[in-house]
């Protein structure tokens, strides 16, 4: 049962890391989209709706999509002053409880972001702008695929402390 | 007898003059109604960002969670197109025009209409009357000025000065002044005297333009689920058309008074320039603003039926302004 | 009391629990919002929890954060940031605390040119915080700087608080961007004065580079070097303020100019490869991840507040306000403050202000003073333990060692500091409302 687990594991793990190296770049072509509204507005009083648009499309998808990838990588905040000074088996329950606890908030979440894609999607939403980016519903769509990613990833998490914990005293 | 215990959120943040606070503000509304109402019909509301984010009513009213949502029909442009004609066009309607159409000659028909199919209701509940063409670093004296001037200006207004040349730049309302101080943009066009004066524009810029061809006046939206709206008594559904068409009223009148203490305040104290347009700039203006409005017509049957059915009246009640109020302006102080 | 209003109470509790537990902080304000909003008010508010998250990610003014972050760890990346606070403790010579000067330096140059605190704190502690420890200084110190400095960004103008602020008081941004500039200056100020004085009360807590190691750099090489690596990000830095100043860029795209600035500058010193623009690439995202989980996490929380009509506790508390304008300002000041432990500035200044507001109205008090004292507290509530952004932001990329123990430990005497400003500003209002009467804003 442990090997299972481990497998699933390490399975949901890198399923999230692959997609979060790929949407990592986002990060970049934000910068240069920015740096090149800028600079073509200045320099030849070029812009234009769509890109200036693009901007937080960008952001936004690579921040949905970043929040696995994040705890995937280890990037996750608390307050140690107490964690710190648990024996491992009590971090590893208290791991347990967290990731399962994120679990579900993510589905939720993704459970919740249903019917707003939808109401977005049966009006085929666009940007109220003129020359604006269409398909709004396509970047709305981001949030219960993001979600879902960040459950897969907290059910890796999940079955990570599980093994933290099940796995007998000393072998760790 | 029940007592209704409602939500309204608002696309506009708190202290907001007008679109939040004030004589015919959207919480003034809601102060009305529960008063007419005897308590019966109370309004909680919320503005921009405390429930949710300023764009966000829409949909919060199409899902039924919020009762009721204040904005303007044209920030819905992205969903329902033909939702613009319901706030203004450039080279639209004026205040009474507008009004003339909403409540007598169909408009309020063909919102109905547009939003049904949607489970939603809506009623003009406020406007600013005729706005200001905007803030400019250095004067515009032919169109040839508009060539790569940068200017912060969304929608088809903002459409409109791109088919002339100008480089349109998309800011959130805070960042106007600090980018038009420094020149980031040449132009901004915000609301009116008082509202603007409140952002310290004259400070930024100042030429200071007017002739509203870009909005000549803006409807304030009152968004309600058809279904929160049927399940009020009929009664009540009348305090809430009366509070909203008194509001209607107010609000226009407070702008109207505060712009002029406003404008005179601002050229007499802060050294503005205010200035009009040169016709024959506002004559280019108008031509694009045809080739714009009648591309927006054409991407759909419904912006086409309410663009003819607006454009037919606003040419039926410019002809009878051009004989009543016209001559009016016309006649010495 | 209501039941929802003791729900949303219980709720504040619970979070705290789970918080000092060592539950992840996105969890705790997760779980605490839908468990304690389902139970007061059931599930029709939670349709409204999508729209909210859109918001956050859509937020144009939160672009600042992706692109500073991402400067900010091209510069540790290609190692361009290792030296350089490195060789500022050189050239301060004896001076103890020279480094934390210059990371205070740091942050009020940052601050000019950025409005968002994450990005600031971020960034600095992403650039600062390994380099000082190295260099043997106390973790709580270090920290207790870099978070400090990051606010400064909060109210030294641009900023989100004082554009917020205006909106809601009905001043002009420029107003209070003006009345913000000489009380940021003065926290500057205090901040430099204390690391001064911890310099010489507690020379081990802020060490000065070891005198033998000074000597073995001649002042030639120290000279070159310091040319080499100071003026790089000064570049940087003038890159990101100028494009301001200069009407090149609106607050908020200036930040491109300085993640832009920091790949050419990267290339220009041959550290650029592909591994490293690869390794940056991934650390950005991580790093920015880290700051947009709790801000979406965020959310649920302050739905389920104010659908459980959390507000009406601070309306309840309103009930008890004394008299007197004096008495009525410091009200104010104590319940921001203790908001700001628990909730978010942006949640607090919606909820507290507008019944404040009519008071000082009517008072016929000075708003832009007002604004510049509410901007002050909101800043110290980033500081406030536990529940501060800039202390979790800064914990999200210290290295493992650094405990929240510390990080909490070091920001106190700075949170004194934050106060002493305060009771300045308010003592000497000329501070905030003298500039924008000169210079008629
Ligand atoms: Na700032
Ligand atoms: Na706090």
């Amino acid at each position: 049962m442990i090997a299972t687990l481990e497998k699933l594991t390490n399975g949901a793990h890198g399923i999230v890391r692959i997609t979060g190296q790929i949407a990592a770049w986002s990060g970049l072509a934000l910068v240069l989209l920015v740096a090149f509204n800028v600079l073509s507005r200045y320099l030849f009083s070029y812009g234009s709706v769509a890109l200036q648009e693009a901007e937080w499309h960008l952001m936004a998808v690579g921040a949905l999509f970043g929040m696995a990838y994040g705890l995937n990588q280890g990037g996750e905040v608390r307050v140690d002053i107490a964690y710190a000074k648990f024996p491992p088996r009590v971090q590893a329950a208290i791991d347990v409880v967290s990731a399962v606890l994120m679990t579900a908030v993510a589905l939720l979440i993704a459970y919740l972001s249903l019917a707003y894609v939808d109401a977005s999607y049966s009006i085929n939403e666009g940007s109220p702008d003129p020359g604006g980016l269409g398909y709004r519903y396509l970047l709305k769509a981001c949030l219960p695929v993001a979600f879902i990613l960040l459950a897969i990833q907290s059910l890796a998490m999940t079955g990570h402390a599980l093994l933290t914990l099940l796995r007998p005293k000393g072998v760790r | 007898q029940s007592t209704f215990n409602w939500k309204m959120t608002n696309a506009y943040g708190p202290g907001s003059p007008f679109y939040v606070e004030g004589p015919g503000s959207p919480t003034d509304f809601c102060k009305k109604v529960e008063a007419m109402s005897d308590g019966r019909l109370k309004i909680q509301h919320f503005a921009a960002g405390e429930l949710i984010p300023a764009l966000e009513g829409f949909d919060a009213v199409r899902s039924g969670a919020i009762e009721m949502n204040a904005a303007n029909a044209y920030f819905w442009a992205g969903k329902i197109p033909a939702a613009q004609y319901f706030t203004t066009v450039p080279f639209g309607m004026n205040f009474q025009g507008m009004n003339a159409w909403l409540y007598h000659g169909g408009g309020m028909e063909l919102w109905d209409e547009l939003y049904e199919p949607l489970g939603l209701k809506a009623l003009p509940m406020g406007n600013t009357g005729v706005q200001m063409t905007g803030w400019f670093r250095e004067p515009i004296e032919s169109v040839a000025d508009f060539q790569n001037l940068k200017m912060r200006i969304p929608g088809l207004a903002g459409k409109v000065y791109a088919t002339l040349g100008v480089d349109v730049k998309l800011l959130p309302g805070g960042e106007i002044f600090p980018a038009l101080e420094r020149g980031v943009i040449d132009a901004a066009e915000f609301v009116g005297p008082y509202q603007d004066r409140r952002l310290g524009l004259q400070n930024a810029a100042k030429y200071y333009y007017t002739t509203g061809w870009h909005e000549p006046s803006n409807v304030t939206e009152l968004l309600m689920s058809t279904q929160a709206w049927n399940s009020l008594p009929a009664d009540l559904q009348e305090i809430v058309k009366v509070a909203a068409m008194a509001c209607n009223l107010e609000s226009h009148t407070w702008c109207e008074a505060n712009n002029a203490e406003a404008l005179k305040d601002l050229v007499e104290n802060d050294g503005v320039i205010a200035q009009t347009l040169p016709d024959d700039v506002v004559a280019e203006l108008k031509t694009a603003t045809d080739t714009v409005l009648a591309d927006f017509a054409a991407q759909d049957a419904q912006v086409k039926k309410v663009h003819d059915a607006f454009t037919a009246f606003k040419t039926e009640h410019a002809a009878w302004a051009a004989v009543s109020e016209k001559p009016l302006y016309g006649l010495p102080g | 009391m209501p039941y929802t209003e003791i729900l949303a109470l219980v709720m504040i509790g619970a979070f705290f629990l789970m918080l000092l537990a060592g539950v992840p902080v996105a969890v705790c304000l997760g779980v605490t919002g839908f468990v304690f909003g389902y139970a007061g008010f059931g599930s029709f508010l939670f349709t409204l929890l999508p729209a909210r998250i859109f918001g956050v990610i859509t937020n144009y003014t939160l672009l600042a954060l992706p692109l500073f972050i991402f400067m900010g760890i091209m510069l540790e990346k290609s190692r361009i940031a290792e030296e350089l606070l490195d060789v500022i403790g050189f050239a301060m010579g004896g001076l103890r605390g020279g480094m934390a000067l210059a990371i205070i330096l740091v942050g009020v140059l940052m601050g000019a040119a950025s409005g968002v605190v994450g990005a600031t704190v971020v960034t600095m502690g992403l650039i600062a915080l390994g380099p000082v420890l190295n260099r043997g200084y106390d973790t709580g110190v270090a920290c207790g700087v870099i978070c400090a400095s990051g606010t400064l960004g909060q109210i030294i103008p641009p900023s989100l608080v004082l554009i917020l602020l205006a909106d809601i008081m009905g001043e002009s941004v420029g107003t209070l961007f003006a009345a913000a500039l000489f009380p940021g200056l003065l926290l500057s100020g205090l901040f430099v004065a204390y690391v001064l004085i911890l310099g010489f009360f507690k020379p081990l807590a802020l060490p000065a580079i070891p005198a033998e190691e000074r000597a073995a750099l001649s002042r030639a090489d120290l000279g070159k070097k310091l040319l080499r690596v100071v003026l790089p990000p000064i570049a940087l830095i003038i890159a990101v303020l100028g494009s301001i100043i200069g009407g090149i860029a609106a607050p908020t795209e200036a930040a491109s100019m300085g993640a832009l600035g920091s790949i050419v500058l990267a290339a220009m010193s041959g550290k650029l490869s592909f591994g490293v623009m690869r390794d940056a690439v991934r650390g950005a995202f991580v790093t920015s991840a880290m700051v947009f989980l709790i801000l979406i996490f965020a959310q649920p929380f302050g739905l389920a507040f104010r659908g459980l009509g959390g507000e009406n506790l601070v309306h309840d508390a309103f009930a008890m306000v004394p008299g007197g304008i004096n008495g009525q300002i410091f009200f104010l000041m104590v319940l921001l403050f203790v908001l700001g432990f628990f909730l978010e500035w942006i949640e607090i200044s919606y909820i507290a202000l507008p019944l404040f507001l009519p008071i000082f109205m009517n008072a016929g008090v000075d708003m832009a003073w007002i604004a510049i004292l509410v901007a002050v507290n909101l800043q110290t509530s980033f500081l406030t333990p536990p529940f501060g952004w800039a202390l979790f932001f800064l914990k999200g990329v210290a290295p493992p060692q650094v405990k929240t123990w510390d990080i909490y430990k070091g920001v106190l005497p700075f949170i004194g500091l934050q106060l002493v400003g305060l009771a300045l500003v308010f003592s000497f209002p000329g501070l905030a409302t003298w500039l924008p009467q000169a210079i008629g804003w």
